[in-house]
């Protein structure tokens, strides 16, 4: 492969170049077109690919840079898992705050809910509409001493005489 | 050369690791603080806890006031992009007026404020259909909105808020401080996508104490339901209906007529009529139904007994140049407890006369009138009792038959729970629990004697038997009450109108007073106006349902033959007929007569246990009969029992009480 300092000192003026070539000398130098295009920088560079056989070359045996080089990844990998360890519960708890911050959002989600559903009971077991409801079907309200409260508490379980 | 080289590295190095930890000391710890306060700005945020206002349940647990939270919309008019565009999107989103949308941003604009509520408490779905826009001019936020789940059902009593959830009326006004909550506040820390990753409580938030009414919802819809039917009925303008327990002063049931649903906001400032507390807020003159207070006075300060002749004066009696008359004629000298029965006004200022003003306004005021009863609900009216110094010569007579006096339902409901408990005044109760806490019964006060007290029971189940209550008759329980027709007084013609005020206070059982119901209709006309037409169906309506709601236990039998029923009579409060020459008294020879072959027919079919016969037997050897049947005697009058109800040989049921009538 040609190299830019070989290139250049190919392409020296002639006082370095030989001056035993009848041929070179002989021939009349151009003239220059002056509508010519300048040549562009490093048009006329070849490059080629040289191929370097170092299949030959044996790297020295060094017992020393190995037990270092081991020595250091060693050493990283112990950084690594110190800071690994130490970073794992902080993760943790990033990722417990999340779950728990949703599972509170949920939380609060299922209380609003609750207290709707709560709403919308009232709403259903509001007098007037049972009222409503007991005409529409032609229900008459008991006597006293008609309906027996079995369980004693709000009434769930109840026996009409 | 190296080494000095090194050298100077090595001092560069130090410099600049001095710098670094100089710089450390300042960041983590002499501005540590303040640093750490930054950060906090960034990357935390506050949060308002919610704390829902209590909610307000009924005796029996159901919910009548209760919080849920809801969303509400707002805008930062100053950076909107365009007012226009945006009162467009808004109102299609919302489902608002366009234009007045628009012209509310730019008045919002023009005055530089930098928040606009759009819409407050808005649907799920609207609140959902805004969050899906990709829009960060939009604000929600989150707000708890009230309810009222059973409409107008005791909105009196419970009252209703305004929009920033604060008591404008009722038990959410007068005990407002006690319902609200306090919000309270945490610090959220969030990531860049402002994804909540942890948070602390700054302020706890404190919610507000439910409360625990006394009231009974299912006696509270059948007091509105029956009020609203006999106002509306007999073309009167409002009425008013408490319902009370005697023994602890708790509050059953207080209805008003007309009503409102707090669910309805109402308008800044105003002050609708329908919001009237008429049981408390609303005085009147009692009329008729105040003879209970003069006829105690009397028992207790005089020796007036029901059987004292009274001398009603052929219904007239001229009084300080005034003269007082029964509406339909009069009688003569009548008994006390059929003056009371008649609701003879001249009969009753004859016992007024006997108490004497002193004693009679000494007993008012001992029944609580003229002073507020101190039930939680504001603008209470303590009425008007004038002291004796500024009477007239005819306010004692006036007072004695109900006027001059002005009262609210619930002092003439607490009065009459004086008669039923045993002559204690009650304070009434309408909070039952705060919280967990029960609030406790106050120590009820005795103004008047025990037996004053069981003597005007008996007269009073004597209206509801043989007077002017009839209509308030109830089957399968005892009562006792008194009507009360006021006419009421037209202050620009200064005189009494032909428009009444009916009322009726009754209790019962009459035996052991479970509840008392007071109920006023005012604004009746003619004599289908009167308390014994208008008050007495809704006290027999709401006194059924309420002893019914209660369990308790009937104490004479359902159904009375019809024959045995004392036939209707007028219910005017002040018209007189003799008792002993109607032909209408339960205990009347020709009703038992005739319905001899009826009853013997009846014991025929029906098995068991008979009504033994006590005629011509004196009133011990009935009294001691009727102890070892372990039969239940009321006797009346003195000698020879001449009269019983029911009659010889009708079956017996469990807990029926015999009438026993004896004459001389």
């Amino acid at each position: 492969m040609a190299t830019l300092p070989a290139f250049f000192r190919k392409n020296t003026p002639a006082q370095h170049a030989p001056v035993t070539d009848p041929m070179r000398t002989a021939r009349p130098r151009a003239e220059r077109d002056p509508y010519a295009l300048r040549s562009l920088p490093h048009e006329d560079i070849l490059l080629f690919c040289k191929k370097v056989d170092n299949a030959r070359l044996v790297r020295e045996p060094d017992p020393q840079a190995r037990g270092a080089c081991w020595t250091v990844i060693g050493a990283a990998s112990v950084v690594l898992l110190v800071v690994t360890s130490a970073s794992v519960p902080y993760a943790a708890s990033t990722l417990a705050g999340y779950k728990l911050e949703s599972l509170r959002t949920e939380e609060r989600r299922l209380l609003d809910e609750r207290r709707n559903l709560d709403l919308e009971e009232a709403e259903l077991l509001s007098p007037a509409r049972l009222d409503q409801i007991a005409r529409e079907k032609h229900l008459v309200p008991p006597v006293t001493g008609q309906v027996v409260r079995l369980d004693g508490k709000d009434g769930a379980v109840a026996m009409a005489k | 050369m190296v080494d000095r080289r090194l050298t100077w590295l090595a001092a560069v190095v130090l410099i600049w690791g001095t710098a670094i930890f100089l710089k450390l000391i300042s960041l983590q710890v002499i501005h540590h603080r303040e640093f750490l306060n930054k950060a906090a700005a960034r990357q935390e945020i506050s949060i308002e806890i919610p704390a829902p206002r209590g909610t307000l349940f009924s005796r029996s647990g159901r919910r009548l006031a209760m919080s849920v939270s809801s969303d509400s919309v707002y805008v930062n008019p100053m950076k909107l992009p365009d007012i226009g565009v945006a009162s467009e999107l808004l109102a299609l989103a919302l489902g608002m007026d366009r234009g007045e949308l628009e012209s509310r941003l730019r008045d919002a604009y023009n005055a530089h404020r930098g928040f606009l509520w759009v819409k407050r408490k808005i649907s799920e779905e609207e609140a959902e259909s805004l969050r899906k826009l990709p829009i960060d001019w939009i604000f929600i936020q989150h707000e708890s909105q009230r309810h009222y789940p059973n409409g107008s059902l005791a909105a009196h009593v419970l009252g209703s808020v305004n929009s920033e959830e604060k008591g404008n009326a009722g038990i959410e006004m007068y005990l407002d401080s006690e319902l609200r909550g306090v919000p309270g506040k945490e610090r959220v820390l969030t990531d860049a996508r402002r994804h909540n990753i942890s948070s602390r409580i700054s302020i706890p938030p404190k919610p507000g104490t439910s409360l625990t009414l006394t009231i009974d919802e299912q006696v509270q819809f059948v007091a509105e339901r029956e009020l609203a039917q006999a106002v509306e009925s007999h073309n009167a303008i409002s009425g008013s209906v408490v319902v009370m327990d005697p023994n602890t002063g708790d509050i059953l049931a207080m209805a008003s007529y007309p009503s409102y649903d707090p669910n309805e906001p109402v308008k800044a400032g105003a002050f609708p009529p329908e919001r009237i507390n008429h049981a408390i807020q609303l005085p009147f003159e009692p009329g008729s139904v105040f003879k209970v207070m003069n006829y105690s006075a009397a028992f207790d300060t005089t020796k007036l007994t029901p059987d004292t002749p009274v001398n009603c004066g052929g219904g007239v009696i001229r009084v300080g140049g005034k003269t007082i008359h029964d509406s339909h004629g009069g009688t003569g000298v009548v008994p006390a407890k059929t003056a009371f029965a008649k609701s003879s006004n001249v009969g009753a200022v004859r016992v007024g006369q006997t108490v004497g003003e002193e004693n009679m306004y000494e007993y008012v005021r001992r029944f609580g009138f003229g002073q507020k009863t101190g039930i939680p609900l504001p603008a209470e009216n303590k009425g008007k009792l004038r002291p004796t110094s500024r009477w007239s010569k005819v306010s004692l007579a006036s007072i004695s038959i109900g006027q001059e006096v002005s009262v609210t339902t619930l002092q003439l409901a607490r009065a009459v729970s004086v008669i039923a408990n045993g002559g204690s005044l009650v304070m009434p109760r309408l909070i039952l629990k705060e919280g967990d806490r029960a609030v406790p019964v106050s120590a009820p006060v005795r103004i008047i004697k025990p037996e004053t007290a069981f003597t005007m029971r008996a007269m009073m189940e004597n209206v509801v038997l043989n007077g002017t209550g009839s209509r308030a008759r109830l089957d399968g329980y005892t009562g006792g009450g008194k009507t009360g027709s006021a006419q009421i007084f037209d202050v620009k013609a200064g005189h009494y109108s032909h428009t009444y005020n009916g009322s009726y206070v009754g209790f019962a059982p009459a035996t052991n007073p479970r509840i008392v119901v007071a109920v006023t209709v005012n604004g009746t006309r003619g004599e289908g106006g009167f308390g014994g037409v208008t008050s007495a169906p809704v006290f027999k309506a709401v006194a059924t349902e309420a002893l019914r709601e209660f369990d308790v236990p009937k104490d004479i039998p359902e159904t009375i033959p019809p024959t045995l029923v004392a036939k209707t009579e007028s219910a005017d409060d002040l018209a007189i007929s003799d008792l002993e020459n109607s032909s209408n008294s339960i205990l009347s020879d020709d009703d038992a007569s005739d319905d001899a072959a009826a009853v013997a027919a009846e014991a025929a079919r029906t098995p068991g246990p008979k009504v033994p016969n006590f005629k011509g037997k004196t009133m011990r050897a009935v009294l001691a009969e009727a102890a070892a049947k372990g039969l239940t005697v009321l006797p009346d009058g003195s000698g020879i029992a001449r009269l019983q109800s029911p009659p010889p040989g009708a079956p017996l049921r469990q807990g029926e009480r015999i009438r026993v009538q004896f004459a001389r």
